[in-house]
C-alpha cells in the first residue's frame, strides 16, 4: 500500500511543482516549486530505497533523500514569508543562514560512516524483501527540531489569512495548512514511535495529501491568481509614504517607530530616534491628550516656520490596556496662512469699504438731483456686496469655531424678523417644526440669503415667502417657497458647475453663499420650480 | 518528431465535399476531434509511442512502460510549448493559438498532471529512467522558457539560436525514444542502440526544420533563427537532402558492418526514401502544415515496414 501512495505523492508533487513553476513570478511560486521538488525527491529516494534488495543501495538512497528532507522546511518558511508579503526578510544573508543547518545535515548524512552524528544503517529485511533502514543520532534530533521549528514559524503568517474577509485567501491558507501539517504531523508521530510496523518513514506518503492540498490551493482557490502579498506591504507602504508624519511611542514614552514624513518634519535620524523619549522629540506645550483635542506644533522660526496639527490616538490591546500612542503631524501651515489672509480681507470689507462709501455718500449729499441719488444707491450696493463678502468669510470662520450649534427655531425666527423689517411689502410665513433642534450657526447665512433672494426678486402685487422646517432623525429640512418669477436656469447652471469664469458667472454672491454655506455645514440644497410660479428651495442640514 | 505543426482546419474545395451525405452534426464532431488532435498535438503522442515501439522491435527489447512514459511526456512538453508560444503563434498559426488560448487553464493542468504521471511511472524503471524522463522537461526549460534570459544578459532563449534550437529538440527526443526502453529493460547500450540513436537524432532534426519553412515570417518577427530564415527555402531543401542522404549512407554502412539487421535497415531506408520525397516538397506545396504532419507520419510507415519485414 505504501509504495503506490509514494508513486502518487511523486505524481501529484511534480504536477503541482510544474503548475507553481508556471505561476512565477507570483509571490511564493518559486519557493513552492522548491518545496514540491524537495518532497518529491524525498518520496523518489524512498521508492528507490524500497525497490532494491541490496542494502548498500537502500542506504545510499536514504542518505541522498536527506537533500529533499531538508529542502522542504527551508522552502516552506521562504514560501510563507513571500506569499504573505514579508519578502523583505528574504535577503541572501537570511536565506544562507536558514540553509546552514540543512546543508550541515545533508553533509552529515552523506558522511555518516565517519562520525555517526546522524547515522543511516541497514536494520534488516522485511517479509516482502524490503531493506529496512534505521536512522538516528544526535544530529537527527537537531534536524527534526529545526524542521518542526521552521514549520511552525511558517504556519504563523499563513494562520493570519484564515480570518481574511476574502474567501479565496481563507481557502488558500486552509489548504496550505493542511498541506504542511499533514506530513509533519505524520513525521512527529513516526518519530514518537506511533507506526512501529510500517518499516519506513511514512512522511513522504503523507505528501500525497499535501500535494492534493497544494494543487487545490493553486487551482481551486487561485493561489497565484489572487494573492494576499500586497496587503502586508501596503500597510508598511502607507506608513512610510503617507504625507502626515507619524510617531509611535510605547506606554513608557519610548519611540518605537517613526515614518519618513515625521523624520523629515522633525529633522531626525530614524535610527537614532528609535528608543529615544517621545516627549523630548515632540516639544508639545502640554502633556498630550487623547480626547480628540488637537494641539499645534510650530517648527522653525520666521517665514520658514511650519505649523503642524498634532493628533494623538491611543493604541490598546484586546483587553483595552494601553500599549502606546500614535502621534500624527498634519501640516496646517497653508491653512493658517489662508486664515490669516481671510482675516485681513474681513477687516478690509468690514471697515475700509464702509468708511470709503460713507465719504462718497457724504459728498453726494452735498449735491442734489438724479446723479446724487444714483451715486447714493450705487454706494449702498457696494456696501451690500462687501457685507456679503464678509458674510462669506464669517461663514467659514464661524463654522470652524461653531461647536455647540444654535436653535433652529430661534435662527428661523430671527431671519424672518430681519427680512420683515427689510422688506415690509412682502408677506412672510413660518411653519414651525414639530420639535426644535440644534443646527450650525452657518445655516443663518444660508437662510438669510434664501429669504432675501425670494423677497428681493419678487416684483408681483401679492408677494409671499413661506418658510417651513421639519426635523427628521439627524437631519433638519428647511424649505423656502416663494411666488416670484423663479431663479434663472443660467444662474443655477453656474452654481452647479461650481466655478465661474469672466464670461460665465452668477449675478451676485447670494446664491454662492447658499451653496457654500450648505457645503460647509455638510448639508445639501436643491432648487425646483413652484407649482404655479416661483421657486422652492430645500436645504437639508445635519442636526447637532 | 518535429517541434511545430499546424494543419489548417478549413477546406476550400469548390466541389461538393466527400461528406455531403453525412449528417452535419457528425461532420462537425469529426472536425472538432481533428482540431483537438492537431492543435493540442495529441496525434504526436501516438506517433511518439510508435517510435518507442519501433526501438523495442529493432533492439528486441521486452515490452515495458517506456511507450506510455514517452507518450505522456510528449503531450506535456508539446502542449506546454504551445501554451508558452500561444502569443507568438498568433501570426503563423492563428487557429491553434486561439484553441490554446481558449483552453489554456485546462491544458496547463493536463500537461502538469501528465508529466507528473510520467515521472512517477518512470520510477519503476529506476534512476536512469527517471533521469531520461526528466530530460525533455529540462531541455524544454532551456529551449523555450524565459527562465534562462532571466538569469542574465549572457543568455537568451536557445530557441532563437540557429541549429542549437533544432539540435536540442532532436537530442531530447532521440535520448527519450531510444534511451527509455533500454533503461526500463535494464539492457546495455550496444552499437545497434547507437545506430538507432543516430537515426532518430538526424531524422528528428530534419522533421524539426520542415515546419520552419511555413513559419519563416513569424520566426523572423520574433527573432528565431532557423535554417529557412538564415539560408532561404531552396538552400534549406538542399541541406535536408544532404542530411537524409548522409543518413542513408550511415544506415547502409551499419547494415554492411552487421550492426543493423536487414529488416531494421529496410524499414529505415523506406523511411528515408519517404523523407527525401518530403524534402522535395519543401517550399513547393501550398499547405506546409500538412507537410509537417506527413513528416511525423513517416514513423508509422517505418513501423509498418518493420513489422511486415520482421514478420517475414
Amino acid at each position: 500500500m505504501a509504495v503506490p501512495l509514494l508513486f502518487g505523492s511523486v505524481a501529484i508533487g511534480t504536477s503541482a511543482a510544474i503548475l507553481a513553476w508556471r505561476a512565477r513570478p507570483n509571490p511564493g511560486a518559486t519557493p513552492l516549486v522548491w518545496l514540491l521538488i524537495g518532497q518529491s525527491w524525498w518520496s523518489t529516494c524512498i521508492v528507490f530505497s524500497l525497490s532494491t534488495e541490496a542494502a548498500p543501495e537502500a542506504v545510499f538512497w536514504t542518505k541522498v533523500g536527506w537533500i529533499g528532507v531538508m529542502i522542504v522546511p527551508v522552502a516552506w518558511i521562504l514560501f510563507a514569508l513571500e506569499y504573505t508579503g514579508r519578502d523583505a526578510y528574504l535577503t541572501r544573508r537570511n536565506v544562507a543562514l536558514l540553509s546552514v543547518v540543512p546543508a550541515l545535515t545533508v553533509l552529515l548524512a552523506l558522511t555518516e560512516e565517519y562520525h555517526g552524528l546522524l547515522y543511516v544503517r541497514e536494520a534488516g529485511v522485511t517479509a516482502y524483501g524490503f531493506v529496512l533502514v534505521e536512522q538516528g543520532g544526535i544530529w537527527y534530533a537537531v534536524a527534526a527540531g529545526y524542521t518542526y521549528l521552521l514549520a511552525v514559524l511558517g504556519i504563523v503568517p499563513i494562520l493570519g489569512l484564515l480570518s481574511s474577509g476574502a474567501t479565496a485567501f481563507r481557502g488558500q491558507s486552509a489548504a496550505l495548512i493542511v498541506g504542511v501539517v499533514t506530513p509533519w504531523a505524520t513525521n512527529v508521530l513516526y518519530n514518537l514511535g506511533a507506526f512501529p510496523n510500517v518499516g519506513i518513514d511514512p512522511t513522504p506518503i503523507a505528501f500525497a495529501i499535501s500535494g492534493v492540498a497544494y494543487l487545490g490551493a493553486i487551482d481551486r482557490f487561485r493561489m497565484f491568481g489572487a494573492n494576499p502579498a500586497p496587503a502586508w506591504r501596503a500597510r508598511q507602504f502607507l506608513f512610510d509614504h503617507i504625507h502626515e508624519g507619524v510617531v509611535v511611542v510605547d506606554g513608557h514614552d519610548t519611540i518605537v517607530d517613526v515614518n519618513r514624513a515625521a523624520a523629515e518634519i522633525l529633522d531626525l535620524d530614524v535610527d537614532r530616534a528609535l528608543g529615544a523619549s517621545g516627549s523630548d522629540l515632540l516639544p508639545l506645550n502640554e502633556p498630550f491628550r487623547t480626547d480628540g483635542e488637537r494641539e499645534l506644533l510650530t517648527i522653525g522660526t520666521g517665514s520658514a516656520s511650519r505649523s503642524y496639527d498634532v493628533g494623538v490616538s491611543e493604541l490598546t490591546d484586546r483587553h483595552g490596556e494601553t500599549l502606546g500612542y500614535v502621534f500624527t503631524l498634519h501640516d496646517v501651515t497653508r491653512y493658517l496662512q489662508q486664515r490669516q489672509r481671510l482675516k485681513v480681507l474681513n477687516r478690509v470689507l468690514r471697515h475700509n469699504i464702509r468708511t470709503e462709501t460713507n465719504i462718497i455718500q457724504g459728498y453726494a449729499e452735498r449735491t442734489s438731483g438724479e446723479t446724487a441719488e444714483t451715486i447714493t444707491q450705487r454706494t449702498e450696493r457696494i456696501v451690500e456686496i462687501s457685507e456679503k463678502g464678509r458674510d462669506a468669510i464669517d461663514l467659514f470662520e464661524d463654522t470652524v469655531n461653531d461647536r455647540e450649534g444654535t436653535s433652529l427655531v430661534g435662527l428661523l425666527e430671527w431671519s424672518l424678523r430681519a427680512a420683515h423689517d427689510a422688506y415690509p411689502a412682502v408677506e412672510f410665513e413660518l411653519e414651525y417644526p414639530d420639535e426644535d433642534a440644534a443646527v450650525s450657526e452657518g445655516l443663518s447665512v444660508v437662510v438669510d440669503n434664501l429669504i432675501e433672494n425670494a423677497a428681493i426678486h419678487n416684483d408681483g402685487e401679492d408677494r409671499r415667502v413661506t418658510v417651513t422646517a421639519a426635523v427628521d432623525d439627524d437631519r433638519a429640512r428647511i424649505r423656502v417657497i416663494d411666488n416670484g418669477p423663479g431663479i434663472d436656469e443660467y444662474e443655477l447652471d453656474v452654481l452647479n458647475s461650481g466655478t465661474e469664469t469672466p464670461l460665465r458667472h452668477a449675478s451676485g454672491l447670494g446664491l454662492w453663499l447658499v451653496k457654500w454655506g450648505t457645503e460647509v455645514i455638510d448639508g445639501s440644497v436643491t432648487f425646483e420650480s413652484n407649482r404655479s410660479t416661483g421657486t422652492v428651495v430645500t436645504t437639508t442640514v445635519p442636526v447637532r | 518528431m518535429a517541434s511545430k505543426t499546424n494543419e489548417p482546419p478549413v477546406s476550400t474545395d469548390a466541389v461538393a465535399p466527400w461528406h455531403a451525405e453525412v449528417p452535419a452534426s457528425v461532420v462537425d464532431a469529426g472536425y472538432r476531434f481533428r482540431d483537438v488532435l492537431t492543435y493540442s498535438s495529441t496525434y504526436l503522442v501516438f506517433i511518439a509511442m510508435i517510435e518507442v515501439l519501433t526501438v523495442h522491435l529493432v533492439l528486441s527489447l521486452p515490452l515495458n512502460p517506456a511507450p506510455i512514459v514517452v507518450g505522456l511526456v510528449t503531450f506535456a512538453v508539446y502542449v506546454g510549448d504551445r501554451i508558452a508560444d500561444a502569443a507568438d503563434d498568433e501570426i503563423s498559426s492563428p487557429e491553434r493559438s486561439a484553441f490554446v488560448t481558449r483552453h489554456r487553464t485546462l491544458l496547463s493542468v493536463l500537461t502538469a498532471v501528465t508529466y507528473g504521471l510520467a515521472i512517477a511511472l518512470s520510477l519503476t524503471g529506476g534512476p536512469l529512467a527517471l533521469a531520461i524522463t526528466l530530460l525533455p522537461g529540462c531541455f524544454w526549460i532551456l529551449y523555450a522558457s524565459d527562465w534562462l534570459p532571466s538569469l542574465g544578459s549572457y543568455f537568451r532563449r536557445l530557441k532563437r539560436v540557429l541549429i542549437v534550437n533544432s539540435t536540442i529538440v532532436a537530442s531530447a527526443w532521440a535520448i527519450a525514444v531510444v534511451g527509455l526502453p533500454i533503461a526500463f529493460a535494464g539492457a546495455p547500450v550496444t552499437p545497434l542502440a547507437a545506430v538507432v540513436f543516430v537515426y532518430f537524432l538526424v531524422d528528428t532534426f530534419v522533421n524539426t526544420e520542415i515546419p520552419n519553412i511555413r513559419d519563416v515570417e513569424a520566426d523572423e518577427a520574433v527573432g528565431v533563427s532557423t535554417l529557412p530564415v538564415v539560408f532561404g527555402v531552396a538552400r534549406t531543401r538542399q541541406i535536408l537532402y544532404g542530411l537524409d542522404l548522409s543518413l542513408i549512407a550511415f544506415v547502409v554502412l551499419a547494415l554492411s558492418s552487421g550492426v543493423l539487421t536487414t529488416a531494421a535497415a529496410a524499414a529505415m531506408l523506406v523511411g528515408l526514401g519517404y523523407a527525401l520525397v518530403l524534402a522535395w516538397f519543401v517550399g513547393r506545396n501550398t499547405v506546409p502544415g500538412r507537410l509537417a504532419i506527413a513528416g511525423e507520419a513517416k514513423h508509422l510507415v517505418v513501423f509498418a515496414v518493420l513489422v511486415f519485414t520482421a514478420g517475414i
